[in-house]
């Protein structure tokens, strides 16, 4: 198998490089250690070696500006096959446009990968971690580490530049429509049920509240948590659960459901939390949230949601619900507001939480600020309880000891 | 503050514990008018006589089996042994009797003894007499092994030793023993078990112990240079291992290397490599990298020597690999 060279990275940030010419031509054989081309950077101009021994096969990018990682060469036994790349690619459409690589990224990947003799993706364990939390796939990433390892800067970079990376949105990329042509999805049974409960949820005189929590201590307490903890994947939802839970029970009005012929207030907290499956919309239960500690929450919650992410649940996981927790921080949203999930009466929607200037003792100060909307069945409950509930629900995030 | 040589702090340790206290006392070849191969118990046979100042036989194995037998007779004993090389002489009985006393005895024995030795290259000193051994007494459960690579340092953890209740291999290193550093007016025992950042940094951790904590230290600087921010720590007591300071520097940083003066091949390097990976496992990101001496007994030539064994240059070549920029 011919082994890519690829454009290294130099430094921290380095993003892409200009080859200024190489020092070997196609067909030349190369040592490992030996200078294969010079490469120009912002900062540097310096020649980069071979990493393997063969032949120079083929040179893909004679010069110009390339983009870290990309596929620049190859190198192999003498009159070995060159997989079909990027080769006509000229560096500069690349180069003006570098976020559009990541959609390139997955032909050249599959070919990186094929390089390597297994499908196996090299990334890093860290790398791994972020991409598995922020529900990037690693597939679709281009690696700058060493040999082309996909390292955490390669994913961050990932996510900033590919809000298309989300995993349910895949068949943006797959679908193969002709041009101009209606595409039709037929409705599948999630799908009919989300659109029929929503329609019902619509019919129902609700209000909306709104209100915004300094989440310092809160990101404190999920970073220390972690570290006592690092096996239990602690998150933010998971104090939001709890915090929920909590809230819930001393304003037990919110925890209701409206009936013809009463309002039931229910004893304990089951949160559902909407989760974004393949199929579709689905919400999966934490009971009696208010009676687990937040290293349960998670547990419960890692298993609901992974079982969600490979359509796993089961019915029971998705019935009980008192109560729904939205949140959207992961794609940047900063406020939203949800639709109701009935019978429940509340819903609350979670922005993202981020760096805002707020008043702080008389001066201003830079805070993680995270926005809660609540969606409230106005038949069941009032303004004013709806208004406490979510005031002590803000109380509980800023001073998270408040909730026990 | 006063400022002491790393062979002035050993001393001043150890004088000042036998002043203070009836039970300490010091023995080993040559240490009494001689003041010991690196002069390090210096005048202190003036002080403290014969009694207390004990030249031993020329055998490691008698010297560390009386300190054993005083110790369990309720004394203190620090013995020295002149060479880390000579540790294997005592390892009987520091490894087959110290380690496991307390043990066998169902805890009705206790065996407060210091095995006081020093090694390390740079100097020429052959093959026989600079290995560095840390790694075999680190593999004894039973024994704490303390490494310390500065003055204040090697006078707060010895000060510990001498009074801990459980038998202490003390390494010191050849070529520090010149080197100066303040030191605390009164001497501030340094908890056993407790690593030292000796420099903070974001990009890398780099672990490292005895000279190459220097060597590191002087690397960092380097790399810094070039915009790579590296955080130097030392663990200095190498059982029991302070994980938690090590595991929250990387989590940190996301890249460690390990560096110490001894053969990397099943050093205590390996061991920390182990620990890192299995505690900070989702947080790495780069190969944990490993920098120590090549495999081969110490060469006596001066160049030979200075290629077995590493030095700041191999510490920043590898917090370059870490961090992608070779």
């Amino acid at each position: 198998m011919a082994t890519e060279v690829i454009l290294p990275r130099l430094g921290q940030g380095m993003e892409s490089g200009t080859i200024v010419r190489w020092l070997k031509s196609e067909g030349e054989p190369v040592e490992k250690g030996e200078p294969l081309f010079e490469l120009d950077t912002d900062k540097v101009t310096q020649e980069v070696e071979a990493e393997t021994n063969g032949v120079l096969l083929k040179i893909a990018v004679a010069e110009g500006e390339v983009p870290v990682g990309q596929t620049v060469a190859f190198i192999g036994a003498e009159g070995e096959d060159v997989p079909e790349v990027v080769s006509e690619a000229p560096a500069a459409p690349a180069a003006e446009e570098p976020s559009n690589s990541l959609l390139q990224a997955n032909e050249e990947t599959a070919s990186a990968s094929d390089a390597s003799g297994n499908g196996r993706i090299k990334a890093s364990p860290l790398a791994r971690r972020l991409a598995r939390e922020r529900g990037i796939d690693l597939a679709r990433l281009r690696g700058t580490g060493p040999e082309g390892r996909i390292v955490a800067e390669d994913v961050e970079r990932g996510e900033a530049g590919a809000p298309a990376s989300v995993p349910t949105s895949n068949s943006l990329l797959q679908a193969a429509v002709p041009a101009g042509e209606v595409e039709q999805i037929p409705l599948s049974n999630v799908r009919k049920t989300i659109a029929r409960r929503l329609t019902e949820a619509w019919q129902i005189p609700v209000f909306q509240l709104q209100a915004s929590a300094d989440m310092t201590r809160v990101n404190a307490l999920v970073a220390r948590l972690r570290e006592r903890d690092p096996d239990v994947r602690l998150t933010v939802t998971d104090v939001l659960t709890k915090v929920c839970a909590q809230a819930l029970m001393r304003h037990r009005e919110v925890n209701a459901e409206f009936t013809a012929e009463a309002i039931l207030l229910h004893p304990s907290a089951n949160v559902g939390l909407a989760v974004a499956a393949p199929q579709g919309l689905v919400v999966p239960v934490i009971r009696g949230a208010e009676r687990l500690s937040l290293i349960e929450i998670a547990h419960v919650r890692g298993d609901l949601v992974g079982r969600a992410r490979e359509n796993k649940l089961r019915a029971e996981d998705l019935e009980g619900g008192t109560f729904t927790i939205s949140n959207l921080g992961m794609y940047a949203v900063q406020s939203f507001t949800a639709v109701l999930n009935p019978p429940q009466a509340a819903i609350v929607a979670v922005g993202a939480t981020e760096d805002r200037v707020v008043p702080a003792d008389g001066g201003i100060a830079v805070r993680p600020m995270v926005t809660l909307t609540g969606t409230f069945d106005h038949r069941a409950v009032d303004g004013a309880p709806a208004a406490a509930f979510l005031q002590t629900l803000r109380e509980s995030l800023e001073d998270p000891g408040l909730a026990l | 503050m006063p400022e002491l040589t790393y062979r002035e702090a050993v001393r001043d340790a150890l004088s000042t514990a036998m002043r203070q206290d009836e039970d300490v006392f010091i023995m080993g070849e040559d240490i009494a008018e001689m003041g010991g191969s690196m002069g390090v118990t210096a005048g202190m046979l003036d002080e403290f006589g014969k009694e207390r100042v004990r030249n031993t036989p020329i055998s490691e194995m008698a010297l560390a089996g009386a300190a054993i037998g005083a110790a369990m007779q309720g004394m203190r004993p620090v013995a020295e042994i002149m060479y880390e090389d000579f540790m294997t002489l005592a390892a009987e009985q520091v490894v087959n009797q110290a380690a496991k006393l307390r043990y066998m005895s169902g805890g009705q024995l206790t065996v407060p003894v210091v095995f006081r030795t020093q090694g390390g290259a740079g100097w020429s000193p052959g093959a026989q007499h600079a290995q560095q051994l840390e790694a075999w007494f680190v593999h004894i459960p039973g024994l704490k092994v303390v490494f310390a690579s500065t003055p204040e340092d090697v006078r707060g953890l010895l000060w510990s030793a001498i009074y801990d209740d459980n038998p202490v291999v003390f390494f010191e290193h050849r070529t520090l023993y010149p080197i100066k550093g303040n030191v605390p007016q009164e001497i501030e025992p340094i908890p056993i078990g407790r690593a030292r950042v000796h420099r903070r940094g974001e990009d890398v951790t780099v672990i490292a112990t005895g000279r190459l904590v220097h060597e590191s230290l002087k690397a960092a600087e380097e790399a810094e240079s070039e915009g790579i921010s590296v955080e130097v720590v030392d663990p200095r007591t190498l059982q029991p291992l302070d994980e938690e300071t090590l595991v929250s520097s990387v989590k940190k940083t996301n890249r460690a290397v390990v560096a110490h003066e001894a053969v990397t091949r099943m050093g205590f390097g390996a061991e920390v490599a182990a620990v890192l990976q299995y505690q900070a496992f989702d947080w790495l990101d780069a190969p944990i990298e490993r920098v120590g001496a090549k495999f081969s007994p110490l060469p006596f030539a001066p160049v030979m020597e200075a290629f077995v064994v590493p030095h700041a240059e191999d510490v920043l070549a590898a917090i370059k690999r870490t961090v992608g920029k070779t």
